[in-house]
């Protein structure tokens, strides 16, 4: 007969195991599109999720630490000859490998999603912040068995699943960065741009912290008396000190750091070459048709740019924004929930919209009606409004439509050779950010 | 009065009852000694709210329930007194912090959100018991205050965690008090071996 | 006043299993144990005494759950006071308490086989072991139900059972019969009789008639002192039709017990 059999069987560890894997599940498969763009933002997004599981396994580990009380086992214990320490070992060790497996179990569902478009595995990182979020939860586990075990009334558990709520939720906004970073494990998980990573000295901070959480736990489960009780203050302090001590100053390293091999191009082999980021490696073959019409349309103009790249420039990152390359026009790749490019049909327009000029966001030249105007023309088809066509587009003035209908309507009545060349003096004129106005028409000189 | 004080001891009233008026307490500095805005973040006040009832629900049952159904007492309407009772130390602890520099409020979220929390807790107890009658409206509110959703079902799914003006929310949170209320006043508790 | 046996002289690693000297226990604030005086050798002995005697402590600080207050303790050959190593006793001792606590999720198969690796006996022994004990106390059919579906005298048994698992040389047993059918009284007579053969059993109870009929030697307590030692025929002699009881073992009690309350008193 196998002791650690018999509690894994009769205490709370399967039970928790399984609430832990329904909800893990449930809340990644309620919103795929939040993980859906590869391996790392999954991970991230199963620690945001903590928010859930950690005060869940606090109270699991309380339920547990409860079990000799409720049943009166105290004196018959007391009369037999095995150490307390060996006593609790069986349950220690169920608690955390059923909970360990039952967050492994909600990552590689996740994975059973993405595994098939998610091109670019940041292993190690992979590892390692996946690993944060087991040790994480054994040691709520643990904390919640010795907190439960110190104070066995029925209150206990609902108050340590308010307090687990509290401070993984609110530690990590209300403290400081520094201090949020290093005692929430789900701080620096919300994901504000694709090539988001965690820092590996967060990391460390955040398990030692753990560590020092799941060693109090173990003193407050197996101690024998009160000294051994008040000695288990002294963990969680030097876990605090140390973790804070380790964790990095830099805001944006805390907050969101960027991981620069996610943000690589990656292009394709043959001309015109269309290049994304390596984290979206995966809707490359989509994106590069889209991307070569779009390339075509622009080919009708003088100097066309030769290739498509993605625009890898994180905003608000602090640093400047990279200088526009010659013959290279920038487009924004974004993932559906599926893991696959989501709105393909924006590819093209968004091509074509600034005639293959940057917006490079100093220019104040830019004129929005003669600019769709030229490009529809290029396209061949009426202007259309964005509403609808580029994502993120919720409102529009009906003017300005109104005037590029106008421009395009006055534009196609003229001979194609004259057209054409109208339009490339609208190029030329965004080029060095002079007024495009009145070209079309023909007013301006 | 010695009857009211022996059942008050019997369900285990005043540790229930520090717990809640202590863990509010706790929630109270804390946000008082670290928060900058006066007013305290709704999520936080949902949780307050259902620690609060969690920290009362064991008392709705005696240690034997089957011996007390034994007696010749009317129980509905001590139940529903008692369930009442509840509802006023949440309520006033509660709104004891409006004067105050962290204030818990507003006034509707936390008196929609105990009485229908209170009024699960009751539900539960009936179905499963009062030690464990706690899991539900924890778990629930928990979601629901941390992630709450928009449109009508959204609304109901996640009540508690809407604002005060949405009516899908306050309707759902007064069918459940007045609905627990009636439940738990009439069948009572659920019956549970004296051990658990 | 001690009966002196035979054993006594044999040359054994100890002399008694059982032996206290002046033994002051506390109970609280109250001194429940105030001065006994016993020496008890492999057999069957009965426990008796009023309520408030101080049996179950006399019980809890043979089974090393309380630490003596004064006085000497020596179980097993080994010294008991609050600081020695007590496993080697722990591993020969068995002890069913008075209120018996349990896991209720436990089959009973699971509970005597977690008693038993307390016990730290050896892992290859131990299912056989539990086999043997719930075999003894009859609870073979049921041994793989949950303790909460049992019936009280049934969860008695369970608690007897895992009191024997380890065939332990000190086996204490606080109120064993209760809830026991009489022919399951029977039963467990005839097991203690079987067990008292080469274990020292010490057994509480205030059923005079399960004394008689398992014991080879009866303790009276009273507050905290050793009253009277004796054989139960001994017992039954001591009593006559004056005294309050429907059998003589009871009129003895009785009549032993009245007489010490004279003593006290005087």
């Amino acid at each position: 007969m196998s002791i650690l059999g018999v509690e894994l069987r009769r205490s709370a560890a399967l039970g928790a195991a399984l609430i832990t894997v329904v909800i893990g599940v449930g809340a990644l498969y309620a919103a795929t599109g939040r993980w859906s763009g590869g391996w790392m933002a999954l991970a991230m997004t199963i620690r945001e999720y903590l928010l859930l599981l950690w005060p869940l396994a606090l109270m699991a580990g309380a339920w547990q630490g409860r079990r000799e009380h409720r049943a009166k086992v105290g004196e018959l214990f007391a009369s037999t000859p095995r150490p307390p320490v060996r006593r609790m070992l069986p349950v220690l060790v169920a608690m955390a490998c059923t909970l360990a497996a039952a967050y492994l179990v909600v990552t590689v569902a996740g994975l059973a999603w993405i595994v098939t478009t998610a091109r670019y595995l940041p292993l190690v990182n992979f590892v390692v912040v996946t690993g944060v979020g087991v040790l994480s939860v054994v040691a709520a586990a643990w904390l919640g068995l010795g907190v439960g075990r110190l104070l066995p009334a029925l209150v206990t558990v609902p108050a340590l699943g308010v307090a687990g709520v509290l401070l993984v939720g609110v530690g990590s906004l209300v403290p400081p960065d520094r201090v949020a970073a290093a005692i929430s494990p789900v701080h620096g998980t919300s994901l504000f741009h694709d090539y988001q990573t965690i820092d590996s000295r967060v990391s460390g901070a955040v398990a030692i912290w753990m560590v020092a959480l799941a060693v109090t736990g173990l003193l407050l489960f197996v101690a024998a008396g009160r000294r051994a009780r008040l000695a288990a203050v002294v963990p969680v302090l030097l876990g605090l000190v140390a973790a804070t001590a380790v964790v990095p100053h830099d805001q944006d390293v805390l907050n969101w750091p960027v991981d620069p091999v996610a943000r690589e191009l990656v292009c394709t082999d043959d001309t015109p070459t269309v290049c994304v980021s390596r984290v979206h490696a995966g809707v490359l073959d989509a994106v590069t048709p889209p991307a070569r019409d779009g390339l075509a349309v622009l080919a009708k103009l003088p100097n066309a740019p030769r290739a498509v790249h993605e625009d890898t420039g994180v905003v608000g990152f602090g640093e400047d924004r990279a200088t526009p390359q010659e013959g290279v026009v920038t487009i924004d790749v974004r993932i559906d929930r599926r893991g696959r490019l989501a709105h393909p049909a924006a590819v093209v327009p968004e091509i074509v919209a600034g005639l293959g000029v940057p917006y490079d966001g100093k220019c104040r030249n830019r004129h929005a009606a003669t600019e769709r105007a030229a490009a529809s023309w290029l396209l061949g088809r009426e202007p259309r409004s964005d509403v609808g066509v580029v994502p993120g587009m919720l409102a529009e003035d009906p003017e300005l439509n109104a005037e590029a209908v106008t421009l395009w309507q006055r534009l196609r009545r003229l001979p194609e050779g004259e057209a054409l060349a109208r339009v490339t003096a609208v190029r030329d004129a965004l080029l060095v950010c002079e007024d495009p106005v009145g070209i079309l028409s023909g007013s301006a000189g | 009065m010695t009857w009211t004080l022996l059942y008050l001891r019997a369900r285990r009233v005043p540790l229930a009852l520090a717990a809640a008026v202590g863990g509010g307490a706790v929630v109270w500095g804390l946000c008082l000694a670290f928060a900058e805005d006066p007013d305290v973040a709704p999520t936080v006040v949902v949780l307050t709210v259902v620690l609060m009832v969690a920290a009362l629900a064991p008392t709705l049952a005696g240690p034997d329930e089957n011996l007390e159904r034994t007696g010749s007492l009317r129980w509905p309407w001590r139940r529903a007194a008692h369930l009442l009772a509840g509802l006023a130390v949440v309520l006033v602890v509660l709104l004891a912090t409006l004067p105050t520099e962290a204030r818990f409020g507003p006034a509707a979220l936390v008196t929609r959100d105990a009485a229908g929390l209170l009024g699960l807790t009751a539900l539960c107890a009936t179905v499963f018991g009062a030690a464990r009658s706690w899991f539900l409206p924890l778990g629930w509110t928990t979601v629901a205050a941390l992630y709450p959703q928009q449109g009508t079902w959204g609304a109901i799914a996640t009540w508690q965690g809407q604002s005060t003006d949405t009516r899908a929310a306050t309707w759902t949170a007064a069918v459940l008090a007045v609905g627990g209320l009636i439940a738990y006043s009439l069948a009572g508790p659920a019956r549970r071996d004296p051990s658990e | 006043m001690r009966a002196v046996s035979t054993a006594e002289t044999a040359t054994t690693t100890h002399p008694w299993p059982i032996h206290a000297e002046g033994l002051q226990v506390r109970a609280g604030r109250h001194l429940a144990v105030d001065g006994l005086d016993l020496a008890l050798s492999t057999g069957v002995h009965g426990l008796l005494g009023p309520n408030g005697a101080g049996k179950t402590t006399l019980i809890r600080a043979l089974a090393t759950v309380l630490a003596p207050a004064g006085g000497r303790l020596t179980l097993l050959g080994q010294v008991v006071d609050g600081r020695c190593e007590l496993r080697p006793v722990r591993r020969a001792l068995g002890y069913l308490p008075q209120h018996f606590g349990y896991y209720p999720r436990f089959t009973v198969r699971e509970f005597v086989g977690y008693m038993a690796w307390l016990k730290e006996m050896p892992k290859a022994d131990i299912p056989g072991a539990v086999q043997r004990a719930v075999d003894r106390v009859g609870l073979a059919d049921r041994a793989d139900a949950r303790l909460k579906t049992l019936s009280g005298g049934m969860l008695r048994r369970a608690g007897i059972a895992q009191a024997i698992v380890n065939d332990p040389r000190l086996l204490l047993l606080d109120e064993p019969t209760v809830g026991l059918d009489p022919e399951q009284r029977l039963d467990f007579r005839e097991m203690l009789r079987d067990l008292g053969t080469d274990s020292c059993v010490l057994v509480s109870t205030h059923l005079v008639e399960d004394v008689v009929a398992a014991c080879t030697d009866v303790v009276l307590v009273n507050a905290g002192r050793l009253v009277w030692r004796g054989t139960p025929e001994v017992l039954a002699a001591q009593g006559d039709g004056g005294h309050a009881g429907d059998s003589p073992a009871e009129r003895g009690y009785a009549a032993l017990l009245r007489q010490h309350r004279a003593e006290a008193n005087r």
